[in-house]
């Protein structure tokens, strides 16, 4: 199976707002600002958007985003589910809609003030025990005290150290790397920050085995981009980010963050679904991605991902991370904009934007090729994700 | 008050007559001891296997030396002969408003194991007084004695270093308030957060409240599921019932909490995924158990715990079903010298602690303190609930050793001190490890370090020395 519209549309303009611990503004006033510089950079006007595509999770109505845009009709809206599984999910939807001749230009946003206002760390200590289907969900973990994304996540890594002999210094060189590459990025949380593996395993304990520096830091802010079919988009003000494949993936026995009652727990099988779409569809090996944008809410499911697309065997991902292999001038580049750990946390669409900037050869960590590249989407949820290619 | 003390101090050193044990050693009181302690071990009880054994007869649990010569139920003033040490102190300490009493130490030196017929005798002598001091319990003296043991040919077959603190009730650091109230009742301990519970959910949560773990099943095709689905994935049939789990389980992972802290959970905080008998999954809480002790694989059993007070008296609070190790299974073959590490660990080992148990081994070690098996005296004399006594302490401990070490490791000495108390409700969990290993006149000896912690902190601390045999014919 490949899909009709992979290589047939583009990425043709991005906009962010800052990054901070407190916006100081509505979330709407966030994902309005973004949106209006998408647009400006992709040399587009209001009127020429008739579409949008965002999270369920983002409470901004794409009604209130348009009237304040500005932008008179729109003949596509729709949204993603499942949390940062959602993000290349966005620009899938987005690229379908425009090859389906739905809708000309695309916008797609997330917008939130995810540290000043609604802080995901805290976890999900304060639903009531309702029969929605996800509070009976939450009723399997929340009342034995696993409560937070982290220890979701913690749940993963506890097993895949224990079968494969990865440690927490594994997991701290996805930490490090993302550091390395914030450090030299202006608009990251941690500019000018970096850390040594030294201070990832002295940082305090959130959830054994996760250390504070194995945890994104929580962020206000907004990310918007624009999708347009690839004829139109190489008249834009910037060289095309060609939508090369775009895929979601939810696997069996699928679960939310909680996928724990598979025969085997250490891999992520709806990643790997999205990966067998991209290379199908791209005709991509692991070989042909120069850079990619994995997805690090938190460190230790960065390593099944590089599993689930080929960069190396399962299991061995502790091998590849070391020796540099993620940094700049490495065999695998990752998370050039310093990633959710380093740069902000704005559920995985900051990571697409950095995609287009190593496309466009924009970077603030510019590897020497950045042909294809691949960005992905949250992991331990239903997810998704891209390659984004040169056009030719 | 020197004056008393010195008064009290001037009798270290005396020692009392000898005092014959009421009965010789017997398999009638070995048999309610072992049941009390639930020690399985066979050369205790079973005649055959002990008859093959190294000890080619039955023996007494080593840790009972001191039941053989308690004076049980007779009343003290006819018990203690004149010239009695230690009952001469005690009385002055009761008479001077020091009238409760717990027990702070237990060693015990084991010359030999005690055989069926063995007739003991006891000689006490009083070592040691202190000075008052302020305990967690209250204002007192600690007593210290020392008693060996002879049997009927005058050979000595063991020794006890015993220490007690005598204190007056009511001067401990829970005190009333300065107002002369009782003390406040503490602030009602938060909830933890319920369960969404739906149509298709409900029996998993009934189940709990009735001390059973449900994991679904379908009628058709009999697959498990958990959680629980609407319909049956494998053969379409929307008839799920359920079956009943046994419980018992493996660790597959777990996680250990500290951040944030939320109300209703003591951090850090263990969770676990674990793999049931039957093969499906589920989380759940680690409790009784340290965080650094828990590992991936550990036996793991449900406990129904309620995690809420009752809605009224004589009703069940809200239950979740817990999950604590299981208790090591007992060695059927005795552990070579040559097997044992220093450093190894012996695996934890949960002691649930019930008024039954706690009573029953008081009565199984002849021991009938009011504080062991009477609630209203005990809390009369300043305690929140009867609680266990040492001897039962020095027995659980033993039990854990050679449960470790299989059936014909011998003990040659055991010693404990004694901190927060085993009240009802609790669970004590035991921890052990080898400290050391050596040849003391061509016999291996292993030394055991262990402990045991309850939910109020560390309940006893001990060591051990045990001999192993050596080589094929271990």
């Amino acid at each position: 199976m490949t899909a009709k519209f992979a290589g047939k549309t583009a990425i043709t303009g991005i906009g962010a707002t800052e990054f901070s611990k407190d916006s100081g503004r509505s979330t709407l006033r966030l994902a309005v600002e973004a949106c209006d510089a998408a647009i400006e950079d992709a040399g587009l006007t209001p009127a020429d958007i008739d579409a949008i595509v965002t999270f369920t999770v983002d409470v901004n109505h794409e009604i209130d985003v348009a009237r304040s845009l500005g932008i008179p009709q729109l003949t596509h809206f729709s949204r993603i589910h499942h949390s940062g599984g959602a993000a290349c999910g966005t620009i899938h939807q987005a690229a379908m809609a425009v090859d389906s001749g739905a809708c000309n230009n695309v916008l797609v946003y997330r917008a939130f003030n995810e540290r000043s206002e609604d802080r995901f760390g805290t976890g999900v200590q304060g639903r009531r025990a309702t029969a929605d289907p996800i509070d009976v969900d939450f009723g399997w973990s929340s009342p034995f005290g696993l409560l937070t994304p982290a220890s979701w996540v913690a749940m993963f890594a506890t097993r895949y150290m224990h079968e494969y002999g990865a440690t927490s210094e594994d997991f701290g060189r996805v930490s490090v790397a993302d550091r390395r590459h914030a450090a030299n990025n202006p608009k990251a949380f941690f500019y000018q920050k970096p850390i040594t593996l030294e201070d990832h395993q002295n940082s305090r304990w959130i959830v054994k085995p996760l250390h504070l520096l194995d945890c994104c830091q929580e962020s206000d802010g907004a990310q918007a981009l624009v999708v347009t079919g690839l004829d139109r988009a190489r008249d834009g003000r910037h060289a095309p980010a060609v939508i090369a494949a775009a895929a979601q993936g939810s696997a069996e026995d699928q679960q939310m963050m909680k996928s724990y009652y598979r025969d085997e727990i250490t891999s992520i099988p709806e990643m790997g679904l999205c990966a067998r779409q991209l290379y199908a569809d791209t005709g991509c090996s692991a070989d042909d991605i120069d850079a990619a944008i994995f997805y690090d809410h938190f460190t230790p499911l960065v390593l099944p991902q590089l599993e689930e697309f080929g960069f190396c065997k399962r299991g061995e991902a502790k091998d590849f991370v070391r020796d540099g292999n993620l940094e700049l001038g490495g065999r695998l580049p990752i998370n050039t904009n310093g990633g959710q750990l380093g740069e902000a946390y704005i559920h995985g669409m900051n990571g697409i934007a950095e995609g287009v900037r190593l496309v466009r050869g924009d970077s603030t960590n510019q590897p020497e090729k950045a042909d294809n590249v691949l960005v992905t989407a949250g992991t331990a949820v239903p997810t998704s994700a891209l390659i984004l290619s040169r056009d030719r | 008050m020197s004056e008393f003390l010195d008064g009290l101090r001037k009798q270290i050193g005396t020692r009392g007559s000898s005092a014959p044990a009421r009965d010789a050693v017997c398999a009638a009181m070995i048999r309610h001891w072992c049941d009390a302690m639930e020690d399985g071990n066979p050369v205790y009880t079973d005649p055959d296997y002990a008859a093959k054994s190294s000890h080619g007869a039955l023996v007494a649990p080593p840790a009972m030396l001191n039941a053989w010569t308690m004076v049980g139920l007779i009343p003290r003033d006819r018990a203690r002969g004149g010239g009695d040490p230690q009952g001469s102190v005690l009385g002055e300490l009761d008479a001077a408003g020091y009238t409760s009493v717990v027990a702070s130490n237990s060693d015990h030196e084991y010359r030999r194991y005690l055989k069926i017929g063995d007739h003991l005798s006891g000689t006490l002598e009083l070592v040691d007084v202190s000075a008052e001091k302020q305990t967690a319990l209250g204002a007192g003296h600690f007593v210290t004695t020392q008693t060996t043991y002879h049997d009927q040919h005058g050979e000595e077959v063991g020794a006890m270093r015993f220490r007690i603190l005598k204190f007056k009730p009511g001067t401990g650091r829970t005190r009333p308030s300065a107002d002369g109230a009782a003390t406040a009742e503490p602030a009602p301990r938060p909830l933890r957060p319920r369960p969404g519970i739906s149509r298709d959910t409900r029996f998993f949560w009934d189940g709990v409240q009735q001390g059973e773990l449900r994991i679904q099943e379908c009628e058709g095709c009999q697959l498990l599921s958990h959680p629980p689905r609407v319909r049956c994935s494998r053969c379409g049939s929307y008839e799920l019932g359920y079956r009943v789990a046994s419980g018992r389980g493996q660790l597959y992972s777990f996680v250990e909490a500290h951040h944030p802290q939320v109300p209703g959970f003591d951090y850090p905080l263990t969770v676990g995924l674990i793999e049931l008998e039957e093969g499906t999954r589920l989380l759940s809480q680690l409790i009784d158990v340290d965080p650094d002790h828990v590992e991936i694989g550990m036996p793991l059993e449900a406990a129904f715990v309620e995690v809420e007070p009752p809605p009224a008296a004589g009703q069940s609070g809200w239950k979740l079903p817990l999950f604590r190790p299981q208790r090591p299974e007992r060695r059927e073959t005795t552990l070579r010298f040559e097997d044992v590490e220093v450093g190894q660990r012996l695996a934890a080992c949960p002691i649930p602690i019930t008024t039954t148990r706690i009573v029953a081994c008081a009565i199984a070690s002849r021991d009938y303190q009011d504080v062991h098996h009477d609630r209203e005296l005990a809390i009369k004399r300043g305690s929140p609930d009867i609680f266990m006594n040492i001897l039962t302490s020095s027995g659980l401990g033993a039990r854990y050793i050679t449960d470790w070490a299989g059936p014909e490791a011998r003990l040659r000495n055991l010693a404990i001190r004694l901190g927060a108390p085993n009240y009802p409700g609790d669970c004590m969990t035991v921890y052990g490890t080898v400290a050391s290993k050596q040849v003391v006149d061509g016999v291996g000896v292993v030394g055991v370090e262990f402990r045991g912690t309850n939910r109020l902190g560390n309940h006893m601390t001990g060591t051990s020395e045990l001999e192993l045999p050596s080589g094929e014919n271990g």
